[in-house]
This record gives structure tokens, sequence and C-alpha cells, in this order.
């Protein structure tokens, strides 16, 4: 199970990789699709464990588990094409508004995806958040609706909780936006997610975490990142160093991303960078 | 349908902010190039361009056609450029944009009207026929700068290009296969360049060789298009917000000390091509299985 497992689009996830626990159910992330499910009538009369589920990937790259969050992904090489899928964190840009909806830009030559006027925390029709064009909102993008033409929808809100869940959802006021590969994007994700031992092995991404020791005395730095490519960054608690520490933070990941650099390299990287902007540490 | 993706007003502000600061996303100074690369191909005339994120494939090609009735000494020279899907999701087949008609455009005044290469020494046959040479410009990534990058790659491309040798005998054209004759090189009078500034701020920031972000956030662009000599053979500020008379001063001597450094640049990778071909043709000539 520890050496890596590369799949091809129309490959089947060989059933011993899938999470051995039942009882939450599975979740599946980008480059994966459900094939089949056992029909309940059949599992009743297989008396053995039959494989579940039939899971086959639509894109290539390295399969992922997370037996914590019983999720299963696929890591795929860094392209900028982004394929919406349900439960990413997206960072998306207001194109403009209708009564009930926001209608933003995910990926800019895509067709537009909404996001609800009230699907915020705490949103009423009073309170409601006044976004203009070029705003910007991190949000969960809610469903990908099915068949041709199907709007994908977004929601800064978990509708069962009424909250901003998890933390940060919403609009984002001030700071920049990078770009990066969504293969790049999701490997932030999980480094930023998982533990701080696992971290190393898990995606190789020391970047984060060496930025945040070295600029937590100029101020720290907020960090938004969406899977569509797309990475906020915001200094404003810097002071006057905020621009510059904003521009090195952005250099040090779209640098990393098109050098695909190791982690030593990487804290080499951020030193030269923040040397280079003349940022004291 | 398919349009630029406008730019947030976050990365709008940031980049004008960071401006005031003398900071640029990518950590250049205001008046510095990014790393440009110049490579050739196998043929003659075939160039690749790669300015930071900016990457063009330039090809020049020759054909005998009759030259207009108006000029009968002249050959003719043409500049194509097509911004396909290729460069850009922004960009459609088939269907001419802004930016294709303004860039272009300069294009044209820049290297073409400037007679860079001397249009009477393709005549073969007065009035009857003569050399076409066409440069044909691919856009295969794009960042912004198109303008610089295409003018250098134009240029190089023009330099490198040999064209086959053509004979009239009794009134009859002959043209000679490249490995009948040696390839004659064409008559390049100057060496222009076009260069880009962009201004913000009400004209107080102007910078070199812009990324996409950053020329959309930008007031208004500059370009100049000069030789080594310093001669100003084009300049303009077609669109956007005023921009001070002493930029233009100002910016002439910049712009002119890019000029060089490029043409260096271009030279270089001339040379070292040159070079490598030489060793290359010695190698193919010494084979024993050739034709003699």
């Amino acid at each position: 199970m520890s050496s890596p497992l590369v799949l091809l689009p129309g490959d089947e996830v060989p059933s011993e990789y899938l999470p051995a626990s039942s009882s939450a159910p599975l979740r599946l992330g980008a480059g994966l699709r459900l094939l089949s499910q056992p029909h309940p009538t059949t599992t009743s009369s297989s008396s053995t464990q039959a494989p579940s589920h039939v899971l086959t990937a639509t894109q290539a790259g390295i399969l992922s588990t997370d037996t914590k969050r019983n999720a299963l992904s696929i890591l795929s090489f860094p392209h900028r094409r982004y394929i919406p899928t349900a439960n990413d964190l997206v960072i998306a840009q207001i194109h403009h508004s209708s009564p009930d909806y926001f209608h933003c830009m995910i990926t800019p030559q895509a067709p537009h995806a909404v996001l609800g006027q009230l699907s915020f925390e705490g949103a009423t029709k009073k309170t409601r958040p006044m976004l203009k064009q070029g705003d910007l909102v991190y949000a969960r993008v809610l469903s990908i609706g099915l068949g041709a033409g199907a709007e994908v929808e977004l929601a800064c809100v978990n509708p069962a909780t009424g909250r901003a869940e998890p933390g940060g959802l919403g609009p984002l006021n001030g700071g920049m936006v990078f770009d990066i590969s969504t293969g790049m994007a999701s490997r932030l994700m999980r480094a930023s997610s998982s533990t701080g031992e696992q971290q190393d092995g898990v995606a190789g991404l020391v970047v984060l975490d060496e930025l945040g020791k070295k600029l937590e005395k100029a101020g720290g730095f907020e960090i938004a990142i969406g899977r569509n490519g797309k990475v906020w960054v915001d200094c404003s608690n810097s002071g006057d160093v905020a621009v510059k520490a904003t521009v090195a933070i952005g250099r040090c990941l779209t640098t990393i991303d098109e050098h695909d650099l190791n982690p030593a390299d990487q804290k080499k990287l951020v030193s030269r960078v923040l040397r280079e902007l003349k940022i004291e540490v | 349908m398919n349009k630029e993706a406008p730019l947030s007003i976050a990365e709008r502000d940031f980049i004008l902010n960071a401006l005031r600061e003398d900071v640029r996303l990518d950590g250049r100074a205001a008046d510095q190039l990014r790393p440009l690369k110049v490579s050739f191909g196998e043929e003659y005339g075939h160039v690749k361009v790669q300015l930071g994120r900016t990457s063009l494939v330039i090809r020049v090609s020759a054909e005998v056609t009759k030259p207009h009735e108006d000029r009968p000494f002249d050959g003719l020279f043409t500049i194509a450029m097509e911004l396909t899907a290729m460069g850009s999701p922004a960009w459609d087949n088939g269907r001419q944009g802004d930016l294709e008609t303004y860039v272009t455009n300069v294009l044209d005044r820049v290297i073409r009207h400037s007679n860079a290469l001397d249009t009477e020494s393709l005549c073969i046959v007065k009035g009857v026929s003569c050399w076409s040479i066409r440069a044909d410009v691919h856009v295969t990534d794009y960042d912004g700068n198109l303008i610089d990058g295409a003018c250098i790659g134009i240029m190089a491309g023009l330099q490198h290009f040999r064209r086959p040798d053509a004979v009239v005998k009794d009134g009859q054209v002959i043209v000679y296969g490249l490995d009948q004759r040696v390839p004659v090189a064409l008559n390049i009078t100057h060496k222009p360049l076009a260069v880009t500034f962009h201004t913000f701020d009400e004209g107080k920031r102007v910078i070199l060789d812009a990324t996409r972000k950053e020329e959309q956030a930008a007031e208004a662009d500059v370009v100049f298009g000069l030789n080594n000599a310093g001669d100003v053979c084009f300049m303009s500020k077609f669109s956007g917000s005023p921009v001070d008379a002493m930029v233009f001063v100002n910016k002439t001597s910049v712009a002119l000390d890019k000029v060089k450094e490029i043409n260096a640049i271009i030279d270089k990778a001339l040379q070292a091509d040159l070079a490598m071909r030489a060793k290359k043709g010695m190698a193919e000539e010494s084979r024993a299985e050739n034709d003699r």
C-alpha cells in the first residue's frame, strides 16, 4: 500500500487500495468516478466479500488515499485546466449579479458558475454582501449539475449548519491572486491540511511552513488556496513590508510550481527570494 | 464569445500599489526584460522566441511571384500573424480580435515600412518575377508583450533565412535547390526592434516588457521602434490615458539600450547556429555514402 499507484484514465481502482473502514461513506475526490454499485439483491446472495464498488480514474495520476477522512483522490500531473468537482474549494471572481445569484468565473473561458445571494454565513436579505464585478470569493463547489448546459453551483456556507465551513469562506478583500497549476493547488491543500510529521511525505511541500516561520515576525500572512489553480495571499498585517511579503510568497509558489523543487531547494528558494526583496527575517 | 479574462479588483489594486513601491510581481526592475531565449530550428528562417512565459514560433519562407504592377523593381514582403486558440484560450480561431489588428499593424510599421528588408534586392526580372518573402508568426503561449516578442522573432528570422539562388538565363528564371547552390542571405538594411512600455499611476510609473496581468492593469502603452544606431522609425501611443512628453524623451534612451541588448542576444544566437551548421555541414559532406 505504501508504493504509489499510477492510474490511467479508465483504469479501475484495485479494491485493496480502498480504505478499509466501512463505517463512514467513501469520499471521492477529483479524477475519480463511481462506475457501478453493488445491487442490494446481489449482495445478499453472495456470501463472500465481493468488491463493493467499482471506481475508475478519469484522469492520469497517482492514487492517494486519506484513511482518516475515508477519502480517495487522484494527484494529477501539473496542468492548468480545472474541472469542477463537488466539495472543492475554489477562488471565484464575480462577473455580474442578478436578483437571486452572483454569476462567477471559476476559470475565465468556462461558463459562469452561480452563487446564491444568500449563501453566505449569516446572510439575510438585508445583510447579504454587496459584491460587485471583479470581487473575489472563496467558495465551495456545491453541485456540478448533470448533463449538457448544467450550471455549477457554489456556496460560501454549509447549507446544513448555516456556518461558513471550513472557516474563511466568503468574500476575499484586498490581497493578491497568483496563478498556479491545479496539481500544485491540490498539493498545497493536502500539505496544509495534514499534520506536521507526515507533511514531507504527503506532498513534498514545506514552502508554506518555511514562509510562515520567516514571516511570523513581520506579521504573518493569510492564504486561501483555490483548487482552480489560484492562490490568494494577503499580508495586510505586515505593515510596510506587506506588498513585498505578498510578492515574495507569490514568487516562491509560482517558482516551485514551475521547477518542481524538492523540500531542500524550497527552503533555499524562500531565503533567496526574501533576501532579494530585502525583507528582514 | 471568448474574451481575455478580466482582472479582479484585488489584482489591479495590488499591481498598482506594488509599483508605487517599485516592486514588480516577478521581482524585476522597472526597466528589465524577462529572460529572453532565441533559438533556431533545422531549416533556415525557423525561429523560436521565449520571452518569459510568452513563446512564439516564426517561420520565414520565400517563393517566386509576379511583382506589383506599380512597383516592377520591388519584391514582396508580408508579415502574417494570426492569434489562434493555441496561444491562449481567450482567442478564437479564424476571428480577428483587436489585439491581432493592433499587433499586426505595429509589426508592419516597425519592420516593413522602415525598410528593414531591402525589397529591391528581391527583384529577379523587372515586372515579371520577384521573390515574395513571408514571415509567419505563431503564438504558442501568451503572457504579455506580443509586439516585442514578434519583432525579435521576425528580425532574427530574416537574418537567419537563406533563399534559394536564382539566375536568369535567356529570359528563363532558374531557381537552384538549397543543395545545388549555396543559398543567399537576405539583404537587411538595418535591424529595428520594438520596445513597449506601459504606464501606471497617471503616468508616474513606467515599466518595460509587461506581463499579461500588468498589461491589463496598465493605463496606457507606448511603443518605440528603433535600431542599433538610435534611429527612431516608429513611435506610438494609440490608446489609454495621456502620457507626459518627457516619458517619450527619457524612455527613448532606455529603449536604445534595450535594442542593443536584444540585438546582441540575437547576434550571439545566430553566430552559434551558423557555427553549428558549418560543423554539421562538413560532417555531412565528408560522409562516405554521399552521392557524388
